[in-house]
């Protein structure tokens, strides 16, 4: 029992904090800018595939591939903003359909390219072997990760409260008429936010890398969980998006130790997301803004 | 009871309380009936020719017969509907399940295809009621991906990882050409139902009232339109339709796995068969239909194994040069009358 | 005589806000009942409860001696309620033609009644308020007269008992707004409908009105024929402020 409780609680944590730092960047993109970004999920092979490509291409080693990869992740997002989002932002369902294809040629160009016998692996371990906390073993990697997730949300959420552009973006989020005429420039703050969000899914993307799987298909997997930690907890808000992805973190656990069938993960949190949709249908968050 | 009256121009039924007109208006069947008749023509045609364009065309009709009732359930539900592929696999286990483990034949299996996929449709009804627009979707989405997980959870039912094999096939005449000429025609008839039944529907009372809902719900209530009632048999409706593709690939290919169908690849093709045939025109839903299945068909004969990613590439890039889709080209230079062609709100 | 619409009690509250205190009044068959107050003073919330938008906190609605405190929006529809809005809502895609359709074809129960024969009644409907020529033009490209009386006979298609009537003089130059009187009172007299009328315009209710509710703050100030309640202490307090008497 004891041991038990002990696993829950602290992957729970692990793995909540991993999520917590995959699905904030989806939230944002759809609290801020006000879109589906379905195409999200191209995020997390760009940057697994980008970095390899760049250490077997061109032969750079490791850290200066991960630079490398963040500023094409950054055109990237550049490029999806102007050439999609603006032309289209309009008419949603071309607007949605452009996006996943974005993801799906990403997907299908890192299997074509790289497919899974290749052997991807990124050595982005910043610790080997394992703690032991009690009955329950965690590999150091996912602990230390945690640590930087929470950090890196808390860098977030200072962000947004005390510098002036984060306040710029909250006021953004909630209505594009009036910030315009107090003098906010929002074209940039769109292209900022879109930036800005790709950092905390980099990391959390490299932290993984080493300990969890690593295919082409891989950005499905955790689009599945991004999309139900923001919905959980609201889109766009990030108090609900944390409660959230503690939540299905627990989920996880529970299901994965208490149960003992790890394979029902998504599913339980499918299920948990819709019986608290049906209880309240705007998700957990208690406003409509971004804190 | 029923009362049928033949005047000049309509046809006027009686039953009850209700009366049903319909106005016949010949001088719009012309370009329709020559596409039919092409079309009817085409199977026996490649038969002599080469047969292997048939198994296109049946791919032809079934992406159309998938894309018309997602049009019908964007129109009547004002939302987008991003896992209609989750009931191709209701529909597709539930026959494959049922014909392997009692050996049934497709005609005793299709009952309970429809049955399961309006029980699955009527499950997930409230979604369509609670979620507006943004949860709807994402929630849509992660259907069948999450249905695609269960066939891997339980696969010794559902065999996720081989798919499910020896169901019953759709016709047997001995000679395999004679099966696909058969199975064509039999594509092509249920292409043309689903097109005939649902172009009506969108025309009648039922699609005006589905267009006022979508324009502003809460003054469509005032006025006395059960919105919930209509969108949750536009819902189910559809799905059921969708469910019944599920069953016909399955008895088709006598195999059935949840993986061709269930992940977005599948789903991409027909959002572009919507998307080309012009966005939520029935009749253009045909032509993307042709269209994507041909393109499919060509650009694996000539390229190989990069066939997957630059179809998408292909498609990315026709997306942005025809946002009304080919056959919205045709509207707008043919533009006869007015149908609630309707755009989703959110 | 037995009111057409008995409103007893009627309470509305928003978390802490109560914007309907306690309101009570009826309407009697026939008549065109007025209902006045300053801006904020809660009508539109009272009119929303009535034709079902939002749902009363407490009270009770009851028309024709049927409870329908609690009926979704198009179950009044089809007792008979309809209603007009303050700012014109339009089906923007839909032509002024379908847009009549629409309420047609799913105001009260009629029988014997197809598509076509729907389609004669709404251009019936359209030629009434006289927008006939427009009917092909799509509702978003029509002037704001013009929306006014699309409203007007979108909600007479549904042949409806008791109309309500919001604010329909707001926006209209003198010509139009004689117009709108007119169409009102010629649509009472041909179809028989009593009207619950939203106005701020007071010469307006002076000439059309039966009789006149007025509300403060959520609450009944005064009921009873025009010139009663326009010379009522409490009416004109609400409208200049306290103080009245010294600069009147």
């Amino acid at each position: 029992m004891w041991s038990y409780i002990q696993n829950v609680v602290v992957f729970a944590f692990v793995m909540g904090s991993i999520y917590l730092l995959i699905a904030l960047g989806f939230s944002l993109i759809c609290g801020v800018l006000r879109i589906f970004h379905l195409g999200y999920a191209y995020i997390f092979p760009l940057t697994v595939y980008g970095t390899w490509m760049l250490m077997m291409t061109l032969e750079w080693p490791l850290i200066p591939s991960i630079l490398g990869m963040i500023l094409i992740q950054f055109i990237v997002a550049i490029l999806i903003y102007k050439g999609m989002i603006k032309k289209y932002l309009a008419t949603e369902d071309v607007l949605l359909t452009a996006l996943l294809l974005v993801a799906l040629i990403v997907e299908q160009a890192a299997n074509y390219f790289y497919p899974i016998q290749a052997g991807v692996y990124l050595e982005t371990t910043l610790a080997e072997g394992t703690y032991q906390i009690g009955e329950a073993v965690v590999p150091k990697q996912l602990m230390i990760g945690s640590f930087i997730a929470l950090a890196m949300t808390a860098a977030f959420v200072l962000f947004f409260i005390k510098t002036k552009t984060g306040m710029a973006i909250r006021a953004l989020s909630q209505d594009i008429y009036s910030s315009k005429i107090v003098g906010i420039n929002v074209e940039t703050l769109y292209m900022f936010t879109m930036m800005i969000v790709l950092l905390p899914v980099i990391i959390g993307m490299l932290i993984v890398a080493p300990v969890w799987s690593v295919e082409p298909g891989m950005g499905w997997m955790y689009m599945v969980t991004a999309i139900l930690v923001a919905v959980l907890g609201g889109l766009g808000n990030i108090k609900g998006t944390i409660i959230a992805s503690f939540l299905i973190g627990l989920a996880h656990a529970f299901v994965s130790f208490v149960l003992g069938e790890p394979r029902f993960m998504n599913l339980s949190a499918l299920i948990l997301v819709m019986v608290i949709l049906v209880i309240r249908p705007q998700g957990l968050a208690r406003s409509e803004s971004l804190w | 009871m029923v009362d049928l009256e033949l005047k000049r121009d309509r046809i006027v039924i009686r039953f009850g309380t209700k009366k049903w007109e319909w106005v016949l208006e010949p001088r719009y069947w012309r370009n329709t009936l020559i596409w039919a008749v092409i079309l009817f023509l085409f199977p026996t045609v490649s038969y002599f020719i080469s047969p292997g364009l048939i198994n296109t065309m049946i791919s032809a009709n079934i992406y159309a017969a998938i894309a018309m009732p997602l049009a019908l359930m964007t129109i009547g539900t004002g939302r987008m509907n991003f896992g209609p592929q989750f009931y191709i696999g209701v529909g597709g286990y539930t026959a494959a399940l049922l014909s392997i483990a009692y050996g049934w034949g497709p005609l005793t299996t299709l009952p309970f295809a429809i049955l399961m996929s309006m029980i699955a449709a009527l499950l997930f009804s409230p979604l369509v009621i609670m979620a507006r627009g943004l949860y709807y979707v994402l929630l849509t989405l992660l259907l069948p991906l999450v249905f695609l997980e269960v066939t891997f959870i339980y696969t010794d039912i559902f065999k996720g990882d081989t798919g499910l094999f020896g169901i019953v096939p759709l016709l047997d005449t001995g000679n395999a050409k004679n099966n696909f000429l058969f199975i064509g025609y039999f594509s092509t008839v249920i292409m043309f139902a689903y097109l005939w039944i649902i172009n009506k529907v969108l025309k009648s009372r039922y699609g005006l009232l589905m267009a006022a809902i979508n324009d502003d719900e809460d003054v469509a209530h005032s006025i006395g339109v059960n919105i919930n009632k209509i969108k949750i048999i536009a819902f189910v409706a559809a799905s059921t339709m969708v469910g019944i593709i599920g069953w016909f690939y399955a008895h088709y290919f006598s195999s059935f796995a949840g993986i061709t169908y269930l992940p977005l690849t599948f789903m991409l093709k027909i959002l572009l068969v919507l998307m080309i045939g012009g966005r939520a025109q029935v009749f253009g839903c045909v032509v993307g239909g042709y269209f994507v299945a041909f393109l499919e068909m060509l650009m694996i004969r000539f390229m190989g194994p990069i066939q997957p990613l630059v179809f998408p590439i292909i498609l990315l890039i026709l997306l942005f040069i025809l946002p009304e889709g080919l056959f919205g080209l045709y509207r707008k230079r043919r533009y006869r009358e007015y149908l609630p062609t309707i755009h989703v709100r959110r | 005589m037995e009111p057409l619409l008995k409103v007893s009690n009627l309470v509305k509250r928003f978390g802490g806000i109560v914007a309907v205190n306690d309101v009570s009044f009826e309407i009697y068959k026939g008549e065109t009942l007025g209902f006045i107050g300053p801006n904020g003073a809660g009508k539109s919330t009272v009119v929303n409860c009535l034709t079902g938008a939002l749902l009363a906190t407490s009270g009770k609605v009851e028309m024709n001696g049927v409870d329908i405190t609690r009926m979704k929006p198009y179950q009044r529809a089809h007792m008979g309620l309809s209603r007009t809005y303050q700012i014109p809502r339009p089906f923007p895609e839909l032509t002024a033609l379908t847009s009549v359709l629409a309420s047609s074809i799913s105001g009260k129960r009629r029988i014997h009644q197809s598509f076509q024969d729907a389609m004669y009644d709404a251009t019936h409907y359209l030629e009434f308020v006289g927008l006939f020529s427009k009917r092909n033009i799509l509702a978003r490209d029509l002037t704001f007269y013009e929306l006014r009386m699309l409203e007007l006979a979108r909600a007479l298609a549904t042949t409806p008992q008791l109309l309500f009537i919001d604010e329909v003089m707001a926006g209209l130059n003198p010509g139009e707004a004689k117009n709108a009187i007119k169409m009102i009172r010629k649509a009472k007299e041909e179809f028989g409908i009593t009207v619950f009328w939203i106005e701020h315009v007071m010469a307006v209710l002076m000439e059309a009105a039966d009789r006149i509710v007025a509300i403060n703050y959520g609450a009944k100030l005064a009921e009873g024929t025009p010139d009663e309640v326009v010379n009522n202490d409490d009416v004109i307090e609400a409208y200049l402020g306290r103080g009245w008497r010294e600069y009147a």
